[in-house]
This record gives C-alpha cells, structure tokens and sequence, in this order.
C-alpha cells in the first residue's frame, strides 16, 4: 500500500514539477529506474510469497540502483558505454520478467 | 558374554549405517540451502516500522519521480549521445543532405527544361500568329488600320482617266511603300487589275465611281511625296485629263475592305 502511494505521488510531482535533471545524471536515469522498477516487482514477488521484509527492500532497492548506475559509469569510463546499458537493461529485463511470471502464478494459483 | 558381543556388533552397525549416510549424501554444498527466516517477532517498535514504511513510500516516489521526468525529458537528447553516436548522425543527416541537394538539382533542371520548351512553343505560336496576321493582310484576308493618306481623285475635266494612268497611281503608291490600299470598295493585292470599259473604270470586276478614292496605309510623308513629285502621277491626272487630286494624311486610315482566299488550283503550302 505505501509502495503504490509513494508511486502515485512520485509521478504526480514528477508530472507538475518538471525539473531539470543534470546533464551528468541523464544517461542514468532511466537505468536507475529499470533498476529501481526491477526491486519493486521483487518486492512484490516476496509479498506474495510472504517472505517479505521492509529492510530488504529497501536494501535491495538501494544496492540495486546503485549497482546499476556505477555498472554503466564503468562502461561509460572504458568506452563501453551503450553495450554495458544493452547489458544491463537486458539482465534487468530478464529479472523483471521471472518477477512477474512468478508474481502471476501466485496469483492465479490462489 | 555372547549377549554383550551381538550388541557391539549392532552398536557398530548402526554407527557404519550412519557414516554410509552421510557419505552416501548427492549434497555438493554448492547451492547452499537457505533457511527460510523464522516470522518475525512482532513489535520491535512502532517507530521503526513507521520508518521503514515512511522509507518505502519515499523510494518509490523517487522511482515514480524519476520515471516521470524521464518521460517528459525529450529536449536534450543530443546531450547525453556518446561521441561515435553523433558522428555517426551527423554523418547519416549529410548524406541525406547530399542526397536531397542532388534530387533538388535534378528536378531544378527537369523544371528548366519544361519551362524552356513551355517558352519556346509560345514563341513558335506567337510568330505563327504574327505570320498569320501578316500574310492576312498581305494577301487582303484581314482589314487592316494605321496612318497613311487618303487621295481624292476627281472627274476628269478634259477627258475621262484611263486604266493607265490609275494603275501608274498605284505602282507608284507600292514604289513609295504603301503596305494596304483600297480602291474605292476594292481592296488592292497583288492580283489587281484595272480596265477601261465604256461606262469607266473596272477594278477587279467593279466598276468604279467618280470621285475615286484611294485609301493607303504606310508613311504618310513618303506617299504624299509620291503623288504631288513635280511631273508625277498627280500632275499627269491635273495636266492631261484636268481631274482634281487631293492628298490628305491621315494618322487613322481604316481599311476595313476585305477579300475571300481564292482557291488554288495547283500551288500548295510548304509544310
């Protein structure tokens, strides 16, 4: 409940306040979010397999934004940049889709 | 002492059968097997739990957040390329350049060409036309205006004017450039002729009536000149048959006489 509020007013003030993002930050941006996106679906995915924990979470969350953002910045540092971003995304992507197929069968099982 | 052996030998049977076990056990220890925590404790604090909570709302704001301002973020896209990424772009947009600056020349020339052969069939069509009008009024098809004179001729006093005498009028006329002339109704081409009948003058099987009327387009100067030059044609018409010759120029001389194009019975046109 408070993941789905602190979402929704997320994208409220997002919506409204339009600010500029650092130049520095922009090619980040939308890594941390995939990041970020892919701690929420694992979040979701240990609710309903009551093994959830707030701490964790927010752990995971962090070190998951974190990680992501300091892979690419390594990339962007060896020159590797865009394929280390296709890489990232690509793991993320696979994370997110075991997340949400595990997250369907808890839900349809019952 | 039988009894106390049989149960060695069963204590360390069973001690065998459980060292079997454990060496029997398929377990690597790779894939450490993790317990599942026990369900915590309730309580801890309200306080902490409020402040985890309180923390789950402020990072999913921050990801609500960012996703938002990443999706309104479209201006400065330019910014964030890498450097191969921008040469390459720039490269692919010259060569769209290129390619467009050649189809633009191509159909610049493609433009020039029509226009050029637009111009020259107007052109064909406006000397048509202008041929047309000249060989109308050349051969007497069209009427035809302009400054020229008009010239009167009387009746004879002394005797009747003859056939020669008006053709000499004429001729001279065509010596000093007349362009159109009309003989009394008659429009005069190249094909004219005059003749004495008994009742008079004969144009083009017209008779002609007195006082004649000769009606010239061309430069009213040169023709007057024609007539009146001492010992000319209009001093001919006063001395020897007594008739009175006015010239008069006139900036507007309208010719309005016509005649049909006759058929030809053996010339053709050139095409």
């Amino acid at each position: 409940m408070a993941a789905v509020l602190g979402l929704i007013v997320g994208v409220i003030i997002g919506i409204f306040v339009k600010p500029d993002i650092p130049i520095v930050l922009q090619p980040y941006l939308p890594i941390m979010v995939v990041a970020a996106l892919d701690a929420l679906l694992g979040a979701a995915r240990a609710y309903f397999e009551r093994s959830f924990s707030d701490k964790v979470f927010v752990i995971s969350f962090i070190s998951n934004v974190l990680t992501a953002t300091l892979l690419v910045l390594l990339g962007n540092q060896l020159g590797v940049g865009s394929q280390l971003q296709t890489a990232v995304i690509v793991v993320l992507g696979i994370r997110i889709f075991s997340n949400v197929s595990a997250i369907r069968r808890f839900i349809f099982k019952g | 002492m039988a009894g106390i052996k049989k149960r060695n030998i069963l204590n360390s049977m069973h001690i065998q059968h459980a060292q079997d076990r454990e060496n029997d056990r398929t377990d690597t220890g790779s894939f450490p097997i993790v317990r599942k925590k026990p369900i915590r404790q309730i309580g801890g604090g309200i306080v902490t739990r409020l402040m985890t909570s309180l923390l789950i709302v402020l990072l999913c704001a921050l990801l609500g957040f960012g996703y938002a301002i990443q999706l309104n973020n479209k201006t400065s896209s330019y910014e964030t390329m890498s450097e191969e990424e921008l040469t390459r772009l720039i490269s692919e947009t010259s060569t769209q350049v290129q390619n467009l600056q050649q189809r633009k020349t191509e159909l610049t020339g493609q433009l020039n060409s029509l226009k050029a052969s637009a111009n020259k069939q107007q052109e064909a069509q406006r000397i048509a036309k202008e041929n047309e009008d000249t060989s109308g009024i050349l051969s007497g098809r069209l009427p035809a205006e302009g400054k020229g004179v008009i010239i009167t001729i009387s009746q004879g006093s002394k005797e009747r004017i003859d056939a020669a005498t008006m053709f000499q009028l004429l001729e001279e006329l065509r010596n000093a450039g007349v362009e159109v002339m009309a003989l009394d109704n008659v429009r005069v081409v190249t094909s004219t002729y005059i003749s004495d009948t008994k009742k008079g003058l004969e144009c083009d099987g017209e008779a002609l009536k007195t006082p004649y009327k000769v009606k010239a387009i061309g430069d009213p100067q040169n023709l007057q000149n024609a007539v009146n030059i001492a010992g000319g044609v209009g001093s001919r018409f006063k001395v020897k048959f007594g008739a009175d010759v006015t010239v008069t120029p006139s900036e507007s001389v309208d010719i309005s006489e016509t005649r049909d194009v006759g058929q030809y019975q053996y010339a053709k046109t050139v095409e």
